[in-house]
């Protein structure tokens, strides 16, 4: 793309296949020095990019995996006070108890912040959390600072980190958060890109079991009232599966056969259904 | 630049905010964006913050910069609706082929297009309601469509229609999730509803009871001992039945919009069902009241601790309330009427109550509301109503 205007350019990595849309948005959204909030089906990837943007510049990967309980306080810093009441009832730690500095820890965020190289910040499933702990985020993010109240300090950003947010959509986020990032929704790749992904991860695999295998998934995709759709992901475990097994043979899949069905489907309604639909199949 | 792209982006009805259009200006200032290629993706990652938006994007998009013909939102609308009614008779032909009066050879010659087109055509040839006729669709008719015909492969279509067109009908709300936006008063129910909370200690023991830790500590004579508590959760559960069927509910559906949407925002454990008019057998937890349907029988397992709020205009003919087999829907054959299962949920739930957009001064004039006054305590929703709904639903702890 337009060399000149960028330093890093991100154009994928060895186990990231990426299409030139995505590539755009990374690359202006590393740019804007914004943050981009992926959102998309479980399983195209979303937090693969990140690895992925990161392995390509050659940039430190933090991630911050949320979980429901999470308060944004956590993410930015802890106080040690136990550690500190420890210390100076025993007092055998070569710490100093009375400078309170010594006994902060730094969580995701603020190791992200204080480095002192550009990093990659994958906060990964924000929407597991309250939504207070969007609204929370939305001054750190805007001013990339923050504040340690115990010793009265504001933590800068040295370098802006690039940031990546993932999102599964179970609830919507805030306008006022949705605001400050970039938005891009991951579709689910055609089998074309399909068939890239799977080269990337599988560089020997023999073109008959690919086209196959290809063509059997995506016809699994579309079996009707399944809850969970079998994802990339799925897809790269089951042709191990079917290399790992030395008795299955291509004809098999031509033939309407399905080995490993619980790998790609592992709900047991959904297994179920499909188990019915591959019967179909040999018909 | 783009200005007048980003207004025909807002009228389009995408939620688009100054504040990215300026950062679309510093993209484009930076020379980060050197291709219409270019312009289409940014502009889409900074602009549309949600994929629901994307189609009418590209829509937008194709008009402003390729000369393509802009369609108004009504009519993806009404096509949209019109497929998923068509997705949903292409599981048995037969029954499609009746409902558009074709012989179902003749239909299989069509292609869904074509088949969406005709049925379109269809239903804007219709301008008025037909009510007994025995052609298109209509209510109390002899034809296979619509609503009350005494046709035995009748299908209804959409709510009991009364002065609007079957092209309203086909529009009913319940193929539109409430969780789209609704005015902005959410803050405002959000102040009524913050009363509606119930902390519990809940989790790990994971935070210092400072009390308590410098109480042990002194009896261990100054030995540290320190105690932990487990925090403090809100741990409220709350059931939200609303009522999305029928007109009468229609010029409340804003109003119940945001109220759905609070609650989804705000209550951690909130299940949702739908119902119309009133309740019977079953609740379903899909707004076309369709695919999922959960037994009225089974709340018993839930936690009777639970705040159940029904939401709706409670109005109905008395004999939906009283009789055996009272519900206006065909298939819905209970042996029970409504007025019992109201009761068995007011028993299973102490903390139920019936939230009512009418205005409290319209309800003398209803005899259902009456009815269930005697049941569920109701109360309007307005701000005032809300307050009142969470006092009533608090006091009994």
């Amino acid at each position: 793309m337009h060399k000149e205007t960028q330093k890093k350019e991100f154009t994928g990595a060895s186990k990231y296949v990426l299409d030139d849309e995505l590539a755009r948005i990374v690359n202006i959204s590393m740019a804007l020095e914004m943050p981009l909030l992926l959102k998309g089906e479980p399983g195209t990837g979303k937090t693969m990019l990140a690895h992925a943007i990161a392995e390509a510049s050659g940039m430190k990967l933090i991630v911050l995996n949320v979980k429901s309980s999470m308060k944004l306080i956590d993410a930015l810093y802890q106080y040690d006070t136990l550690t500190r009441l420890n210390d100076s009832r025993f007092g055998d730690s070569k710490r100093d108890v009375s400078n309170i500095e010594e006994y902060i820890r730094m969580g995701k965020i603020g190791q992200s912040f204080v480095s002192d190289q550009r990093v990659v910040l994958l906060i990964d499933e924000i929407d597991k959390a309250d939504t207070d702990f969007q609204d929370d985020m939305l001054d750190v993010l805007d001013q990339m600072e923050f504040d340690i109240i115990e010793i009265d300090k504001t933590i800068k950003t040295k370098y802006r980190p690039v940031i990546i947010i993932t999102s599964n959509a179970k609830k919507d986020l805030s306008d006022p958060f949705l605001g400050r990032c970039n938005f891009h929704h991951i579709a689910f790749p055609e089998p074309d890109m399909m068939r890239k992904i799977v080269q990337v991860h599988f560089s020997d695999i023999d073109k008959e079991l690919l086209d196959s295998a290809i063509r059997t998934f995506y016809r699994l995709r579309e079996i009707r009232g399944i809850e969970k759709k079998p994802a990339t992901r799925e897809l790269i475990n089951w042709l191990r599966a079917l290399r790992a097994d030395p008795d299955f043979r291509v004809k098999d899949l031509i033939k309407g056969e399905v080995p490993f069905l619980g790998v790609l489907f592992k709900k047991s309604p959904d297994y179920v259904v499909a188990q019915n639909a591959v019967a179909r199949f040999r018909v | 630049m783009f200005v007048d792209f980003f207004y025909l982006l807002k009228k389009a009805g995408i939620p688009v905010s100054p504040t990215s259009f300026l950062t679309l200006q510093k993209a484009l200032s930076m020379g980060l964006i050197n291709s219409l290629d270019d312009f289409y993706t940014s502009a889409r990652t900074i602009l549309v913050k949600s994929e629901k938006y994307f189609d009418l994007y590209d829509q937008v998009f194709a008009h402003q910069f390729e000369g393509a013909e802009f369609k108004g939102s009504e009519e993806i609308e009404l096509s949209e609706i019109a497929r998923a009614l068509l997705d949903e008779w292409l599981k048995d032909p037969k029954e499609l082929a009746e409902a558009l009066g074709v012989k179902e050879e003749d239909l299989l010659k069509l292609s869904p297009e074509e088949l969406l087109k005709y049925f379109l055509d269809r239903l804007k040839e219709q301008t008025e309601a037909h009510h007994g006729g025995n052609k298109w669709i209509g209510t109390g008719g002899t034809s296979p469509v619509g609503h009350s015909g005494y046709h035995p492969g009748g299908m209804r279509i959409g709510g009991v229609s009364r002065n609007k067109s079957a092209v309203k009908v086909a529009m009913d709300r319940r193929y539109r999730d409430y969780s789209q936006e609704g005015p902005m008063t959410a803050s405002q129910m959000g102040e009524a509803l913050k009363r509606l909370r119930n902390m519990v200690p809940f989790g790990p023991k994971d935070r210092v009871n400072i009390d308590k830790s410098i109480y042990e500590t002194m009896r261990n004579a100054g030995e540290i001992e320190i105690v932990f508590d487990r925090s403090l959760k809100d741990r409220l559960k709350v059931i939200l039945a609303i009522d999305n069927g029928g007109w009468s509910m229609d010029p409340y559906i804003e109003l119940v919009q945001t109220l759905f949407n609070y609650a989804r925002a705000q209550f951690k454990d909130l299940k949702t069902f739908f119902f119309h008019n009133t309740i019977y057998d079953y609740l379903w937890e899909d707004p076309p009241r369709h695919s999922k349907p959960f037994p009225v029988d089974e709340l018993v397992r839930l936690d009777p601790e639970t705040r159940f709020i029904v939401v709706g205009d409670a109005s109905m003919a008395p004999y939906e309330l009283m009789a055996t087999d009272g519900s206006i829907h065909i298939e819905e054959r209970s042996g029970r009427p409504s007025y019992e299962r109201l009761k068995f949920i007011a028993k299973t739930f102490p903390h139920a109550v019936w939230i009512n957009p009418k205005l409290a001064e319209e309800w003398p004039y209803t005899r259902s509301i009456h009815q269930i006054r005697e049941i569920l305590p109701m109360f309007e929703l307005t701000l005032d109503g809300l307050e009142k709904a969470v006092g009533s639903m608090m006091r009994k702890n």
